[in-house]
């Protein structure tokens, strides 16, 4: 199957679930959002080390946030409840309440649910207020900019981590120049995030490593560097670059549909603008339970 | 399912409580069985049909509204008290006035009337909805006898007047007042939110422990156990405002009312939890 001149191989990617939960932060002006999401999404590419993957989901118009400023959406996605929990009232705690003029809301209603505000309270010193509206309990904490305001909890969803495709190109400038178009394209697509630095991921790995200590080590089949070094490259000989990019989503449909957005705006470049092959990472299905078929996908 | 329609025949000679007239409990009966339902008018023991022409509303309305029954009350009077009282689900449309403890010890549903309440709304309120297109009497939202907490949740929105002592006790739970309000509003107030839009008595929010109590205008005098925190942003504001915005269509101007204002922190006698927010920007 070609797409645009750019071979689909059979495969497919293999995904894992998750736990997931969408915050929405909004600011005085969305310039200060976005500095508040910004600080939470920061180091948070990958579960193996960050303990948790988050990005932001899209901008929010003041007739859409709860306090009627401007805001961000961001999703969170870490592998357990508790994980994700633990991950949230660090990243809150640190990265939003810090920030001048932010407040904190749930972007997603629904049980279970983990502390948000209710956790964060404590740090009002006794002089925090609760304040139930609609049904809906929020934590005014008095902070030295203002009043922080904070909702009490937010839901936790069954998620999908690990949705990816592989972009293999002539070099790194033209796999770079397409996978960013894959990103802003995927971007557009609600329910789903990009976790990695700018959506794009450099250093794909595999599971395993030949040191005991290590749980993942560099994807070699896929290093241009070690053709006609390892016996498994699966790149050829026109292959300079490889990058990958891997979505988190909060359903099966999110993840189908980054894919396939991401995949066609890649192609788009074709072969003469350096683009050769898309393809995609799993451990030969034993391992997730979700598969993404690359060609299904884009049939 | 079903639902009734009372219209009463005349007011009233005396005070008549119709705590027994709820959604719930008219649920799935017939016209015939509720117009039996006793009721006590002064030292008379009367039936609802001695009282209301009792008209079963038919099922077909009732099925486009769900599965919850209602009670419309025409030509309602300020001697019918009580009404309302303990309803959990349904709804209650009263054209006329209401009497006094309307909405006692509601739990869920919604009340609406198109006149004038006594006193006593929402007393010991856990839930629902009363909204009172013109004014109210005396403690509204207050505790019940011997309780030492008003409504603990639930909503009264009142586009009239409130009278003297509104809120007092309050626990939980929200009172709008598009009018103005009498004195003591919010006296020892125990938690909630008070918003009123128009003119205030004396001694706004005195003994008051936690809540807010959020008012348009300047009130005439503020107990000197409130200190100021001065002009400030009030963050929350906004999210109060769109909230009661969008919950209900006849605030809806509310979002266009900013957050700044003079806090008034207090009673300092009581613990100093509770604030007074005067809006500076509406």
């Amino acid at each position: 199957m070609k797409v645009n001149g750019v071979y689909i191989d059979d495969t497919f990617a293999e995904a894992f679930p998750m736990k997931a939960t969408r915050i929405i932060i909004t600011g005085m002006t969305l310039k200060w959002a976005y500095r508040a999401a910004n600080s939470l999404i920061g180091f948070a590419s990958s579960v193996i080390a960050c303990g948790c993957e988050a990005d932001i989901e899209c901008e929010l118009d003041p007739e859409e946030t709860p306090d009627g400023r401007p805001g961000i959406a961001v999703i969170v996605f870490a592998m357990s409840t508790k994980q994700l929990a633990d991950q949230i009232l660090k990243r809150v705690g640190q990265s939003v309440m810090t920030t001048a003029t932010s407040a904190c809301f749930s972007g997603l209603r629904c049980e279970p649910s983990i502390k948000l505000g209710q956790a964060l309270r404590f740090f009002g010193d006794g002089y925090q207020i609760s304040k139930k509206l609609n049904g809906v309990r929020y934590w005014r904490i008095p902070v030295m900019h203002g009043e922080f305001v904070c909702e009490e909890k937010t839901g936790v969803a069954d998620a999908i981590g690990g949705g990816n495709f592989l972009v293999l190109a002539k070099t790194s400038r033209h796999a770079l120049a397409a996978c960013e178009k894959g990103v802003l394209a995927i971007r557009k697509v609600p329910r789903a995030v990009t976790s990695f630095p700018a959506g794009i991921v450099g250093s794909g790995s595999k599971v395993g490593s030949k040191y005991k200590f290590m749980k993942a080590s560099t994807n070699h089949p896929y290093c241009p560097t070690l053709k006609g070094r390892v016996p498994d490259t699966d790149v050829g000989p026109e292959i300079g670059s490889v990058l990958e990019i891997v979505i988190d989503g909060l359903d099966e449909e999110a993840i189908r549909e980054s894919m396939r957005a991401g995949i066609e705006a890649v192609c788009r470049f074709g072969p003469e603008k350096g683009i050769y092959r898309i393809s995609a990472g799993n451990y030969g299905g034993k391992l997730g339970p979700y598969h993404f078929h690359l060609r299904q996908i884009l049939a | 399912m079903s639902g009734i329609v009372l219209t009463l025949k005349k007011r009233p000679s005396q005070f008549v409580d119709l705590p027994g007239l709820t959604p719930e409990a008219i649920a799935g009966r017939s016209a015939q069985d509720i117009a039996g339902e006793p009721l006590q008018l002064g030292r008379r023991k009367v039936t609802v049909a001695d009282l209301f022409e009792v008209e079963d509303r038919g099922e077909r309305e009732i099925a486009v509204r769900g599965e919850e029954s209602e009670i419309t009350l025409r030509r309602s009077s300020d001697r019918l008290c009580a009404i309302g009282t303990s309803m959990s689900e349904g709804r209650i449309e009263v054209h006329g006035s209401a009497g006094d403890y309307l909405g006692r010890g509601m739990r869920g549903g919604h009340i609406r009337v198109r006149g004038s309440a006594g006193h006593c709304v929402g007393q010991g309120m856990q839930g629902g909805l009363i909204e009172v297109s013109k004014d109210i009497g005396d403690f509204a939202g207050g505790a019940l006898l011997g309780a030492t907490e008003g409504m603990n949740e639930g909503t009264i929105l009142v586009s009239g007047n409130a009278g003297h002592r509104a809120g007092d006790r309050m626990r939980r739970g929200m009172l709008v007042v598009k009018g103005g309000a009498g004195d003591y509003l919010g006296s020892r107030m125990k938690g909630g939110t008070i918003v009123v839009l128009g003119p205030t008595g004396r001694s706004v929010g005195l003994g008051m422990r936690r809540g807010t109590i959020v008012l348009a205008e300047r009130p005439v005098e503020v107990p000197a156990t409130f200190h100021t925190s001065g002009k400030l942003k009030m963050e929350f504001l906004r999210l109060l405002f769109r909230e009661l915005g969008r919950s209900f269509r006849s605030l809806a101007f509310l979002r266009t009312y900013g957050p700044l204002s003079e806090r008034l922190i207090g009673d300092l006698s009581a613990g100093g939890k509770g604030e007074v927010l005067v809006l500076l920007s509406s």
